[in-house]
Protein backbone atom coordinates (compact mmCIF):
# COMPACT_ATOMS: atom_id res chain seq x y z
CA UNK A 1 0.00 0.00 0.00
CA UNK A 2 1.32 3.59 -0.74
CA UNK A 3 1.99 6.04 1.87
CA UNK A 4 -0.19 8.74 2.02
CA UNK A 5 -0.92 11.60 4.32
CA UNK A 6 -3.56 14.31 5.00
CA UNK A 7 -4.16 17.29 6.98
CA UNK A 8 -6.44 20.33 7.40
CA UNK A 9 -4.49 22.96 8.75
CA UNK A 10 -5.61 26.56 10.05
CA UNK A 11 -3.85 29.25 7.93
CA UNK A 12 -1.98 29.84 11.23
CA UNK A 13 2.00 29.56 11.05
CA UNK A 14 1.95 27.80 14.62
CA UNK A 15 0.99 25.07 12.81
CA UNK A 16 3.67 25.00 9.91
CA UNK A 17 6.31 22.85 12.69
CA UNK A 18 3.26 20.69 13.09
CA UNK A 19 3.93 19.51 9.15
CA UNK A 20 7.18 19.92 9.16
CA UNK A 21 7.56 17.39 11.27
CA UNK A 22 5.34 14.76 9.21
CA UNK A 23 6.89 15.23 5.75
CA UNK A 24 10.50 15.02 6.77
CA UNK A 25 9.83 11.25 8.06
CA UNK A 26 7.34 10.83 5.31
CA UNK A 27 10.14 11.59 2.61
CA UNK A 28 12.05 9.22 4.04
CA UNK A 29 9.97 6.35 4.50
CA UNK A 30 9.38 6.55 0.51
CA UNK A 31 13.16 6.77 0.25
CA UNK A 32 14.86 10.13 -0.01
CA UNK A 33 18.06 10.57 2.03
CA UNK A 34 18.63 13.32 5.06
CA UNK A 35 19.58 15.96 2.66
CA UNK A 36 16.53 15.33 0.19
CA UNK A 37 13.99 15.11 3.30
CA UNK A 38 15.09 18.42 4.54
CA UNK A 39 14.90 20.01 0.90
CA UNK A 40 11.33 18.58 0.18
CA UNK A 41 10.03 19.75 3.84
CA UNK A 42 11.18 22.96 2.70
CA UNK A 43 9.15 23.50 -0.14
CA UNK A 44 6.33 22.17 1.47
CA UNK A 45 6.66 24.87 4.31
CA UNK A 46 7.26 27.40 2.02
CA UNK A 47 4.01 26.77 -0.12
CA UNK A 48 1.95 26.18 2.84
CA UNK A 49 3.85 29.95 3.75
CA UNK A 50 2.63 30.93 1.05
CA UNK A 51 -0.72 30.30 1.04
CA UNK A 52 -0.70 31.80 4.37
CA UNK A 53 0.92 35.22 3.32
CA UNK A 54 -0.95 35.82 0.08
CA UNK A 55 -3.92 33.84 -0.16
CA UNK A 56 -5.44 34.40 3.28
CA UNK A 57 -3.44 37.91 4.07
CA UNK A 58 -1.53 36.59 7.27
CA UNK A 59 -5.25 35.74 8.67
CA UNK A 60 -5.34 32.41 10.62
CA UNK A 61 -9.16 31.29 9.85
CA UNK A 62 -8.38 30.05 6.80
CA UNK A 63 -8.09 26.15 5.87
CA UNK A 64 -5.47 24.87 3.94
CA UNK A 65 -6.07 20.74 3.20
CA UNK A 66 -3.02 19.10 2.59
CA UNK A 67 -2.56 15.82 0.78
CA UNK A 68 1.09 13.71 0.26
CA UNK A 69 0.91 10.86 -1.46
CA UNK A 70 3.23 7.81 -2.87
CA UNK A 71 3.07 8.18 -6.03
CA UNK A 72 4.65 5.22 -8.58
CA UNK A 73 7.64 7.30 -8.99
CA UNK A 74 7.55 9.18 -5.63
CA UNK A 75 5.53 11.42 -3.97
CA UNK A 76 2.79 14.23 -5.21
CA UNK A 77 1.33 16.98 -3.01
CA UNK A 78 -1.50 18.34 -3.50
CA UNK A 79 -2.42 21.76 -1.34
CA UNK A 80 -6.20 23.42 -1.46
CA UNK A 81 -7.45 26.81 0.25
CA UNK A 82 -10.14 29.05 -0.26
CA UNK A 83 -8.09 32.43 -0.21
CA UNK A 84 -7.21 34.91 -3.13
CA UNK A 85 -5.90 33.15 -6.13
CA UNK A 86 -2.33 33.68 -7.25
CA UNK A 87 -1.17 36.02 -9.52
CA UNK A 88 1.19 33.72 -11.58
CA UNK A 89 2.88 37.21 -13.12
CA UNK A 90 4.22 37.50 -9.41
CA UNK A 91 5.41 34.07 -9.05
CA UNK A 92 9.19 33.57 -9.18
CA UNK A 93 8.96 37.00 -10.51
CA UNK A 94 12.39 37.58 -8.26
CA UNK A 95 15.82 37.36 -9.17
CA UNK A 96 18.11 35.15 -7.81
CA UNK A 97 20.97 35.97 -6.22
CA UNK A 98 20.08 39.26 -5.37
CA UNK A 99 20.05 40.90 -1.80
CA UNK A 100 16.42 41.74 -2.16
CA UNK A 101 14.49 40.17 0.31
CA UNK A 102 11.03 39.09 -1.37
CA UNK A 103 10.14 35.82 -3.39
CA UNK A 104 12.45 33.36 -2.60
CA UNK A 105 10.18 30.35 -1.25
CA UNK A 106 8.54 30.14 -4.59
CA UNK A 107 12.05 29.85 -6.23
CA UNK A 108 13.09 27.04 -3.26
CA UNK A 109 9.34 25.20 -4.19
CA UNK A 110 10.51 25.20 -7.55
CA UNK A 111 14.43 24.19 -7.72
CA UNK A 112 13.32 21.18 -5.06
CA UNK A 113 10.34 20.26 -7.08
CA UNK A 114 10.25 18.66 -10.65
CA UNK A 115 6.90 19.77 -11.40
CA UNK A 116 4.93 22.37 -9.31
CA UNK A 117 1.54 24.11 -11.00
CA UNK A 118 -1.19 26.57 -9.82
CA UNK A 119 -4.46 26.78 -10.87
CA UNK A 120 -7.72 28.33 -9.59
CA UNK A 121 -10.65 25.29 -9.14
CA UNK A 122 -14.08 25.66 -7.98
CA UNK A 123 -12.91 24.03 -5.10
CA UNK A 124 -10.54 26.42 -4.56
CA UNK A 125 -6.52 27.14 -5.04
CA UNK A 126 -4.83 23.97 -6.11
CA UNK A 127 -1.19 23.80 -5.56
CA UNK A 128 0.43 20.30 -6.84
CA UNK A 129 3.58 19.48 -6.43
CA UNK A 130 5.88 16.64 -7.55
CA UNK A 131 9.55 15.23 -7.05
CA UNK A 132 10.33 11.64 -8.54
CA UNK A 133 12.49 9.48 -6.39
CA UNK A 134 16.16 8.56 -8.47
CA UNK A 135 16.59 5.07 -7.63
CA UNK A 136 20.59 4.80 -7.13
CA UNK A 137 21.27 0.45 -7.76
CA UNK B 1 12.40 30.36 19.31
CA UNK B 2 14.81 31.28 21.77
CA UNK B 3 16.86 34.46 21.21
CA UNK B 4 19.63 35.67 23.52
CA UNK B 5 22.35 38.48 23.18
CA UNK B 6 25.50 38.96 25.22
CA UNK B 7 28.78 41.27 24.55
CA UNK B 8 32.04 40.46 23.27
CA UNK B 9 34.23 43.95 23.29
CA UNK B 10 32.51 46.15 21.37
CA UNK B 11 30.15 43.54 19.30
CA UNK B 12 26.94 42.11 20.14
CA UNK B 13 26.19 38.43 19.91
CA UNK B 14 22.70 36.93 18.92
CA UNK B 15 22.32 33.61 19.38
CA UNK B 16 19.19 31.79 18.59
CA UNK B 17 17.76 28.05 19.33
CA UNK B 18 15.24 26.23 17.36
CA UNK B 19 13.32 27.04 14.89
CA UNK B 20 12.81 30.37 12.19
CA UNK B 21 9.62 30.35 10.14
CA UNK B 22 7.20 32.02 9.33
CA UNK B 23 5.83 32.52 12.88
CA UNK B 24 8.62 33.58 14.43
CA UNK B 25 10.94 35.19 12.05
CA UNK B 26 9.10 38.92 12.92
CA UNK B 27 10.45 38.45 16.96
CA UNK B 28 14.00 37.80 15.13
CA UNK B 29 13.50 40.56 12.90
CA UNK B 30 12.38 43.16 15.78
CA UNK B 31 15.49 41.59 17.87
CA UNK B 32 18.23 42.83 15.13
CA UNK B 33 17.14 45.36 14.26
CA UNK B 34 17.58 46.61 17.62
CA UNK B 35 20.51 44.99 18.53
CA UNK B 36 22.14 46.95 15.29
CA UNK B 37 21.44 50.17 16.75
CA UNK B 38 23.69 49.26 19.86
CA UNK B 39 27.03 48.41 18.32
CA UNK B 40 29.08 49.13 15.51
CA UNK B 41 29.23 44.83 15.09
CA UNK B 42 26.45 42.72 15.26
CA UNK B 43 27.61 38.70 14.97
CA UNK B 44 24.57 36.10 14.39
CA UNK B 45 25.31 32.52 16.09
CA UNK B 46 23.08 29.95 13.58
CA UNK B 47 24.65 27.03 15.46
CA UNK B 48 21.34 26.12 17.87
CA UNK B 49 19.08 26.92 14.61
CA UNK B 50 17.24 23.77 13.84
CA UNK B 51 15.19 25.13 10.90
CA UNK B 52 14.88 28.28 8.91
CA UNK B 53 12.88 28.81 6.16
CA UNK B 54 12.50 31.74 3.38
CA UNK B 55 11.27 34.24 6.04
CA UNK B 56 14.48 34.02 7.92
CA UNK B 57 16.53 34.45 5.25
CA UNK B 58 14.75 37.47 4.13
CA UNK B 59 15.26 38.72 7.38
CA UNK B 60 18.97 38.02 7.53
CA UNK B 61 18.94 40.23 4.47
CA UNK B 62 16.56 43.26 5.34
CA UNK B 63 19.20 43.36 8.47
CA UNK B 64 22.10 43.06 5.84
CA UNK B 65 21.02 46.32 4.24
CA UNK B 66 20.14 48.36 7.19
CA UNK B 67 23.60 47.45 8.59
CA UNK B 68 25.01 48.77 5.35
CA UNK B 69 22.99 52.20 5.74
CA UNK B 70 24.33 52.56 8.86
CA UNK B 71 27.65 51.93 8.16
CA UNK B 72 27.75 48.84 10.71
CA UNK B 73 29.26 44.91 10.47
CA UNK B 74 26.58 41.78 10.44
CA UNK B 75 28.61 39.02 10.44
CA UNK B 76 26.90 35.08 10.59
CA UNK B 77 28.69 31.89 12.14
CA UNK B 78 28.19 28.26 13.49
CA UNK B 79 25.95 27.28 10.29
CA UNK B 80 25.03 23.67 10.18
CA UNK B 81 24.91 21.45 7.29
CA UNK B 82 20.92 22.28 7.82
CA UNK B 83 21.14 25.88 7.10
CA UNK B 84 24.05 25.99 4.95
CA UNK B 85 21.45 24.26 2.24
CA UNK B 86 18.69 26.56 2.85
CA UNK B 87 21.29 29.47 2.23
CA UNK B 88 22.46 27.70 -0.92
CA UNK B 89 18.81 27.03 -2.27
CA UNK B 90 18.00 30.82 -2.00
CA UNK B 91 21.92 31.40 -3.37
CA UNK B 92 22.65 34.10 -0.63
CA UNK B 93 25.45 32.01 0.52
CA UNK B 94 27.72 34.91 -0.60
CA UNK B 95 25.95 37.59 0.20
CA UNK B 96 26.51 37.42 3.57
CA UNK B 97 30.15 37.59 6.01
CA UNK B 98 29.74 34.02 6.94
CA UNK B 99 32.54 31.98 9.16
CA UNK B 100 32.76 28.79 11.39
CA UNK B 101 33.67 29.85 14.03
CA UNK B 102 32.54 32.99 16.35
CA UNK B 103 36.52 33.70 17.25
CA UNK B 104 36.61 33.84 13.36
CA UNK B 105 33.29 35.73 13.40
CA UNK B 106 34.60 38.40 15.73
CA UNK B 107 38.19 38.71 14.18
CA UNK B 108 36.61 39.83 11.09
CA UNK B 109 36.72 44.16 11.00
Amino acid sequence: MSLQLKFVMPSDPRYLPVVRGAIGPLAAAIGWDESDCRAITLALDEALANIIRHAYHSRADGLIELECRESADGLEVTLLDNGEAPDKAKICARAMACDQPGGLGTHIIKDVMDTVSYQATPAGNRFVATKRLRKTI
Amino acid sequence: MKISIRDAGATKIVEIEGDVDLGTSPDLRRTLFATLLEAPKLALNLAAIRYIDSSGIATLLEVLKDSQRRNKEFVLFGLSPAVQQVFHLTHVVRIFQVFQTEEEALGSA
